[in-house]
């Protein structure tokens, strides 16, 4: 076969990859892309040959001896977890110290709460009577249970879903 | 499922070494030592550069452990953190060395089976790993990868952080470059 008819030389390797293909029959009948490929099997055959040098013999020790200097992990991710948030306490206090506006503010916002809380459990307390005296309660607890229910089916049906790593 | 099914050997002594067990890193270290320490100096190409990478990789990789995702494979993890720190290493350097390369030629033929082979194969051998030590980073990483390191497409992905369908194609043009290489040096015999 002539040259100008020969595949590109990655579709070749691509196929030999695979072990079928057009290239790889075109190969078997032409001169020039079995020799490629003999040349390629011969590299290859040659490349797997190499290996990996030694490491120096100190190397463990040496890792091992900056390692005795560090924190334990699990310690450095707790230790950090309380740097936050002691971090963002101290800052959420010292805002509320060096700055009169928002500590009346704070004093403010807990007097309403009381205030407000009151009537807010009245209400909550009358919408339940309200409820009750209807039977709605009753209604509202089917309704809920059997929603409940349902999503509980589904998410059986689905299966449990990949965890962040998996995916 | 299947996946549920594979073993994870280094699960436990990540987890014991998080505890601060560390006979379980050390453990870990052994069995990644070769590895890490092999792609360091065929990036790198020198055997001082690659033994200070290597430590700096498994101290991070120490410092680091609580972020690892413990499903993942150990060594892939490992290696990624060495190849990051090579390339910044390789960034910073203003110049190519060049000298650096004779050394090489002692470094890395280290073959189980040299002392089986004959004066011929050592040769060839030699004379590729010169010929691999002239190709680019990119070229050598793939290869060492690859043919070295016997690593499956999908895992030098996850070590160089991109898409499994790339791989061949860098594999194909790294080693077109070798036998260009291994061509042209052979022809004048």
């Amino acid at each position: 076969m002539s040259a100008h008819l020969c595949p590109d030389l990655e579709v070749l390797f691509a196929e030999l990859e695979e072990g079928e293909g057009p290239a790889l029959d075109h190969a078997a009948e032409c001169e020039a892309c079995a020799a490629v490929l003999e040349d390629h099997r011969l590299l290859e055959k040659d490349l797997y040959r190499l290996a990996d040098p030694l490491p120096p013999p100190t190397l463990v020790a040496s890792v091992m001896a900056r390692v005795a200097a560090e924190p334990v992990p699990q310690r450095r991710e707790v230790w950090s977890g309380l740097a936050i948030l002691m971090t963002s306490l101290v800052g959420g206090l010292g805002y509320l110290v060096l700055n009169d506006q928002a500590l009346s503010r704070l004093g403010t916002g807990v007097a309403s709460f009381v205030v407000e809380g009151r009537l807010f459990a009245e209400g909550v307390l009358s919408g339940a009577r309200a409820l009750w005296s209807t039977e709605g309660l009753a209604v509202a607890a089917i309704l809920a249970f059997l929603l409940v229910t349902s999503l509980a089916g589904l998410k059986r049906l689905a299966g449990s879903a990949p965890t962040p790593s998996e995916a | 499922m299947a996946d549920d099914a594979v073993p994870l050997p280094w699960k436990a002594d990540v987890q014991a070494a998080r505890r601060g067990d560390p006979s379980a890193f050390e453990s870990l270290v052994r069995s990644v030592q070769r590895q890490v320490y092999g792609l360091a100096l065929r990036l790198l190409q020198s055997e001082a550069e690659a033994a200070e990478i290597s430590q700096e990789a498994l101290l991070r990789a120490y410092q680091n452990l609580h972020r690892y995702d413990d499903s993942r494979p150990f060594d892939l993890w490992v290696l990624a953190i060495t190849r990051n720190l090579c390339l910044d290493l390789l960034r910073r350097r203003t110049k190519v060395r060049t000298e650096e390369l004779e050394p090489m030629k002692e470094v890395l033929p280290s073959g189980e089976a040299s002392q089986e082979e004959g004066a011929i194969a050592r040769e060839e051998r030699q004379s590729l790993e010169e010929a691999m030590a002239t190709l680019s980073v990119d070229d050598r990483e793939v290869l060492a990868l690859y043919y070295v390191q016997k690593r499956t497409t999908k895992e030098i992905a996850q070590i160089l952080g991109c898409a499994p369908g790339t791989i061949m194609a860098r594999l194909f043009r790294a080693r077109e470059k070798l036998r260009k290489k291994m061509t042209t040096e052979e022809a004048p015999r």
